[in-house]
């Protein structure tokens, strides 16, 4: 009886994790070997799925905006990082700009494409409004490729940077302050401490947002679907297509074919990322 | 001198930060001749408050409030029972299999939900929870990342206090609730607003599931806002303060844990 415990206490969570996480990860590959519709029968089909995605445009057009978003992740970093830096350097001041800065971060992502879309507006947006101040020409943020790709990645920042921020600063939390202090004595500056002592010390942190970040960006689909919802597809993500394969064009087999691709791209991007900031 | 560099860094950051916020609510509040104006104005010359009570009036925008108020409710409950009972065992039980149900949570931890969704789907229609609240939930009743969390926060709690309590006789579901589980309070909460900020501005799951406009969570009818009104952005903004709300009141009350849970799933 009492053997039976720990089993009876993992029975709910762990059925609900197989049913809705582990099975569907095994049933996404096979469905992606089928020609299977939403409302009729399914057959097997082998590769045909995947011969078809490598002929087809949307596919690698789609596929090359989700990466081209991944352009984002060094600059969210610098950004995350700089704030992070400073907030901890004047740790009383600070304490209210972390809220500020995290404000966008808590904010559901559909109202945080309600506000860009307006701001991105391109007769009578904020942005060409504060670019025409300093007598730019307007910008066509939602109807012009690839500034709309730019567009998103603005949105991505905009609301990544501080969530990035918490994540650097519990990271410098660990950081023993004798190691710091140790090198002040030596006469380095401030500048010269955070590069050569705090920077590479942080090294865990900054591959984990590294890893986060990219794979963040290769799965955007809100954003896309909010703030260009009336661009066409090969100007949109990779989710944004699994999402019209499957649920408006009702092709299960393709869509999966799709989700497949988007699944060892997340992994292949997790282990690149690791190995990269590893060997540096 | 250095230290005003550094204000002034940070106040200009806050202002990139908070500066859209601010033209929403401006936005929303704006009359229909002032929307269009160029140059924008950022404070609205007479505060229009209609744009709050159309957009109430034009949506069941009540009914779209309780059924995400239902859905994070459900999402929170199952998630906070089933991932703290899961962490208990493999925290503080010996058990044939304990590594490998501990391998399984990190599968689940690395699944991406945008990959599974397809099949998500096919399963809530075979259940038939397609359409539903119930449909909504479900799926998402176990985060194998709480699961994580929790099992940390067992395992901090010293082996005497455990030891104690069983001397005394207590049942292991009585330790867990009454001896265990206040212990991990901070986590918990951390956990159930991590909950709450995800499952409340979920998007793509509840756009999949639900099909009727009675069933919509907020953020699915703010979506369908945007079509509909489309030529009349003040109701959408307005939409969108309102939907912004509830959020912003559970993390200025929360906030202490908030921090506590980004240290949790960041050093992961």
């Amino acid at each position: 009886m009492k053997a039976a415990v720990p089993y009876l206490f993992l029975l709910p969570a762990l059925l609900f994790l197989a049913l809705f996480a582990l099975l569907p990860m095994g049933q996404i590959f096979y469905y992606s070997l089928l020609n299977y519709s939403a409302f009729g029968p399914s057959e097997f089909v082998g590769a045909g799925n995947f011969v078809r995605l490598v002929n087809d445009g949307n596919f690698w057009w789609t596929l090359a905006n989700s990466f081209l978003l991944v352009l984002v992740t060094p600059v969210i970093m610098v950004v995350a990082l700089s704030l992070a830096l400073l907030v901890r350097r004047e740790v009383r001041i600070g304490k209210p700009f972390r809220l500020l800065f995290f404000l966008p971060v808590i904010t559901p992502i559909v109202i945080v494409g309600i506000i860009w879309r307006w701001i991105f507006a391109e007769e009578i947006g904020m942005l060409n409004y504060l670019l025409s101040l300093f007598s730019l020409p307007p910008v066509h943020w939602l109807t012009d490729y690839p500034t709309t790709t730019v567009s998103i990645m603005i949105v991505t920042l905009w609301r990544g940077a501080g969530y990035y921020m918490m994540v650097f600063l519990a990271g410098l939390a660990v950081i023993p302050r004798e190691v710091e202090e140790a090198s002040m004595i030596d006469g380095a500056g401030w500048l010269q401490q955070t590069v050569h002592i705090t920077i590479p010390l942080l090294k865990p942190t900054l591959t984990l947002v590294f890893v986060v970040s990219s794979t963040a960006a290769i799965k955007m689909f809100t954003e896309v679907y909010t703030i260009i919802p009336g661009a066409p597809i090969a100007n949109k993500t990779l989710v944004v297509y699994l999402y019209q394969q499957a649920f408006e064009r009702f092709d299960f087999g393709y869509g999966s074919a799709i989700a497949v691709v988007l699944f060892l791209l997340t992994i292949a991007f997790s282990y690149a990322n690791v190995r990269l900031m590893e060997s540096r | 001198m250095k230290r005003a560099i550094i204000i002034l860094t940070l106040s200009l950051a806050a202002a990139v930060a908070i500066g859209p916020f601010v033209w929403l609510i401006s936005t929303s509040l704006k009359g229909s001749e002032e929307l269009f104006a160029f140059p924008p104005t950022l404070i609205p010359h007479d505060l229009a408050l209609e744009n709050y009570t159309g957009v109430w009036n034009a949506v069941p925008f009540q009914t779209y409030l309780f059924n995400s108020v239902i859905v994070v409710l459900g999402t929170l409950v199952f998630n906070l029972t089933f991932c703290s009972l899961a962490g208990f065992a493999l925290a503080r039980y010996e058990f044939r299999g304990r590594a490998f149900v501990f391998l399984l949570v990190l599968a689940g931890i690395m699944i991406p939900k945008e990959v599974i969704i397809i099949p998500l789907y096919a399963n809530v229609l075979k259940m038939q929870l397609a359409d539903t609240l119930a449909g909504v939930v479900l799926p998402f009743a176990v985060d194998a990342l709480g699961i994580f969390m929790m099992r940390q926060a067992f395992m901090a709690i010293p082996r005497e206090i455990e030891e104690a309590a069983t001397v005394d006789g207590v049942s292991p579901l009585r330790l867990w609730w009454n001896v265990m589980l206040p212990m991990t309070r901070p986590t918990l909460a951390a956990l159930a607003i991590f909950t709450f900020i995800g499952t409340w501005g979920d998007f793509l799951w509840p756009l999949v599931v639900l099909k009727s406009r009675e069933h919509f969570t907020l953020q699915v009818g703010l979506s369908y806002l945007i079509g509909a009104f489309s030529d009349n952005y003040r109701y959408v903004a307005a939409g969108a303060v309102l939907a912004a709300i509830p959020v912003l009141l559970v993390f200025l009350g929360m906030q202490k844990y908030f921090e506590r849970g980004i240290f949790a799933g960041a050093t992961k």
